[in-house]
Formats: C-alpha cells, structure tokens, sequence
C-alpha cells in the first residue's frame, strides 16, 4: 500500500544498498550488473512482483550483517584453520618420517644379519679347524713332554755309564800304574831296562856316528 | 475490510510465529483425517536436510587431514565432547548431546534467514524437547538407582519434621525444569525475532519517510544491525545454554547430587 504510492524512493534504496554490499573494487562490469540489478528491483517493485515492507529491512540488514562478518572474519578463520590442517599435517608428516626411520632402521639391521649364516658357517668351519689344530697341538706337546722325559732318563743313564767308565778306567790306570811300578821295583827288570836302554843308545851311536 | 485485515495480520510482530498449513490432505476417512504439512514440519525438514548435508559436505571424504571446512565442524565437536567429557566423565551420552546441540543450532540460525519460520519459536518444539529430556533423564535416574532415586528429593541432613515441606519444594524445582529448560529457549527466540520485526517496522516506516528522514535512519539502522548480530550470537548462546543445562540433568540423575 505504502510501497505502491511512491514507488521510487525503494528503487532507489535498493541501489544505495546494492552499491554498498559489494564494495569490491569496482570494475565496469559491476557497474553494469548493479544498473541490471536495480533495473530489475524496479521492475519487480512496480510489478509488485516484490512487496516491499518490513521484511525487506530485515533481509538488507541481514545481508549486510552477513557480509561484514564474512569479511571481518575470513582472514583470522582462514588463518585460525590453515595452522590447525598444518598442525595436524605435521603431526601426520612426522609420524610417516619416524614410522619411515624406524622402517629404514629395521632394514639396516636385518641387512647386517644377512650374511650371519655364511659368518656363522666360516666361524664353525675355524672354530672346528681351531679344535683339531689345538687338539693336534695337545698331541704334539705330550710328546714332547714324553721325549724330553725320555732324553732325560736317557741322560741320566748315559752320566751314569760314563761314570761307570771312567772308574773302570780309573780303576784299570791304577792297577797298571800299581804293576808298572812293582816291575820296576824288580832288579831283573832294571836290568833288562838298563841293558836295551844301552843297547839302543850304541845303535844310535853307530847309524848316526854321533 | 477484507484488506485491513490482512494488513494487520501482516503487521502483527508475532504473526511470524503463527504455524499454518501449507499442504493439507483433508479426507472423510478414518473420522475426518487431516494431513497438513505445516510450515513448521517444512523447516523441522530443512533443517534435517540442513544438518545432514552440512555433514556430508563438512566430512571431507573422511580423509585424514581437515580441509578449510571440516576443521570447524572438527573444532565444534571437539568442544561438545570436551564439555560432555567434563560434565559426565564419560562419551556415552556425547551422540544426544551432539545431534541436540546440532538441531537447536541449526533451527536457530535458520530462523535468523529472513522470510523463513524459527521452528524453536513454537513452544511445541521447545517445550516438547525439555519434556522429552526430563522424562528421559527420570527415566535414565530410576534404572540406575532404582527406588533410591526418590532420596534425590530430600537433601542431606534435613530435619524429619521438615522432610515433606522440602519433598515438595524439591519436586517442584526438579518439575521446573522441564518447562525452564524449554522456556528459556522459546522465549529468547522468540522475544529477538519479536523485537527485530518491531524494530524493522519502525525502520521500514522511518525509511518510507522523506529522503533526509530515510538517510537519518541509517543511524539507527546501524544499531538494528548490531541487535541482528547479537540474534545470531544468541542462537548460538541458546543452543549451548540448552546442551550445557541437558548435561548437567543426566549428570544429576546419573550421580544424585
């Protein structure tokens, strides 16, 4: 009833509004869309195809309520999410990373393991030759123990007969030093001594003509 | 006079509130059967739709890493179930305190659209919630204490003598509840959208004015704004208020004081 008895003040409300909702830099075709917008608000007003009335407050201030708080609140949410997402990228990020370590690690000490076999075989294989050759060794050691035992039970016979001999010898000097001696004693056998001792000085007289 | 009429209904500030049918099956058939799809079972629908797609949408094809917009949805359920940590210890009551937080906040908002119906402006939904919730939690606080639930109404220490008047004093307040809990709800809603339509009809004839009159009111017009914005702030005051007051009922029934 209002709305249809002055029709174009609402029109140009309605522009006003339009030109302050998108205060986005204006370019030509915003200016082009806001002259189509408010061609088209006034037609439909005229049209009664919209009945302006309270209501149309509420929805204007509605809408510009709801673009000031998108606007005012799009850059500390955008921030407020992306640290959140990166947060939890992260903590996903690091978990892979330690889970990949851990992994790798794993891999690496497997990978030292995978000639233990071949190792354990060639250390078998020592240990064995290691017991023969110590078991050889062993062997080697008794007899020698058994030989130099033998050569000393062999030297001590060996001192012993040379003892013996040479108290023979001892013995068999003295009995012929004993004779010796007793021969001479004897005059007969002084003589004979004397008489070949002659004898042969004349000889040697006699070949040489001393 | 037809016309008058309809200009008053039209002007009335709670005419808003009024539930209408939009689509009615009106049948001589099993004693008069009238099936009426009215505009508040059309917005209790949307705004199922409304939560439900906002769901889907915000679930991100369940991956791992939020995007922009399953962060928010993240963020608000991991408030609710913090606070349902809180109050009750435990999560088993953290799915009806979600979808109730949900369903209030969403009817709320939805109600700040103009042109459209606040379905938690009809004290049907309001109070029927709050009854719903308090028949539950007497329900939920006899299964678990059996016939001990009834020292619930007599406090510790009371005097013999004094036991029936504060029986009674008790029972009353816990019966209060059930309209409290919804009333709250109903009547901030209701007293905003009653107070934005008066204001607007005051704007909306200031605006109709002359020119200098029309850019006079931008002035007011601002302060309208703000009262629009603490509309919105009250929707989300109101469902939490209510989400907040349902936990801490099924905490009393579940530990009796």
């Amino acid at each position: 009833m209002a709305s249809s008895s002055n029709p174009p003040p609402p029109a140009e409300r309605a522009s006003e509004l339009i030109n302050k909702m998108p205060s986005s830099p204006g370019l030509v075709t915003k200016t082009g869309s806001v002259i189509l917008g408010t061609g088209l608000l006034a037609t439909a007003i005229s049209q009664e195809l919209y009945v302006v009335n309270e209501e149309t407050v509420i929805a204007a201030g509605f809408f510009i309520l709801l673009t000031f708080i998108a606007k005012s609140v799009r850059e500390p949410y955008r921030d407020w999410a992306e640290n959140n997402i990166n947060r939890v990228k992260n903590i996903l990020n690091q978990s892979r990373q330690e889970h990949t370590q851990a992994v790798k690690e794993r891999i690496q000490s497997v990978e030292q393991m995978k000639d233990v076999v071949s190792v354990t075989e060639g250390l078998f294989a020592l240990s064995k030759e290691t017991a023969k050759l110590e078991s050889e060794a062993f062997v080697q050691r008794q007899k020698v123990v058994l030989a130099s035992e033998v050569k000393s039970v062999l030297d001590s016979w060996v001192r012993f007969e040379q003892q013996e001999k040479e108290n023979e010898q001892a013995e068999l000097a003295r009995t012929i030093i004993a004779n010796v001696l007793k021969s001479v004693n004897d005059e007969k056998t002084q003589k004979e001594i004397l008489t070949s001792a002659v004898a042969e000085i004349e000889q040697l007289v006699k070949s040489k003509a001393i | 006079m037809f016309g008058n009429q309809q200009y008053n209904i039209i002007n009335s500030p709670l005419e808003q509130f009024e539930v209408t049918s939009l689509l009615g099956l009106n049948a001589p058939i099993l004693g008069y059967l009238n099936i009426s799809l009215t505009n508040l079972a059309l917005y209790s629908l949307l705004v199922l739709f409304i939560i439900v797609s906002l769901h889907y949408m915000a679930n991100n094809d369940t991956k791992l890493v939020p995007s922009k917009w399953s962060i928010a949805l993240e963020s608000v359920f991991a408030s609710i179930n913090s606070m349902v940590r809180e109050q009750l210890g435990k999560e088993l009551y953290l799915p009806f305190i979600y979808s109730l937080f949900f369903f209030i906040l969403i009817a709320n908002l939805t109600g700040n659209i103009p042109y459209s119906f606040t379905i938690t402006t009809s004290i049907m939904v309001s109070i029927g919630l709050s009854f719903t919730i308090l028949i539950a939690v007497t329900i939920l606080g006899l299964s678990i204490h059996k016939l001990h639930f009834f020292s619930y109404f007599v406090p510790s220490g009371t005097p013999l003598a004094l036991v029936p008047l504060l029986v009674l004093i008790e029972l009353v307040s816990y019966l209060a509840r059930a309209f409290s809990l919804g009333i709250r709800l109903f009547a901030n809603m209701v007293a905003g959208h009653t107070l934005m339509k008066i204001l607007a009809t005051f704007l909306y004839q200031m605006f109709s004015g002359s020119l200098i009159v029309a850019v006079l009111t931008l002035i007011p017009f601002t302060l309208f704004l703000a009262i629009m914005g603490l509309e919105l702030a009250v929707s989300f005051i109101q469902a939490y208020v209510f989400v907040i007051l349902t936990c801490s009922y099924i905490k009393d029934a579940i530990e009796l004081h």
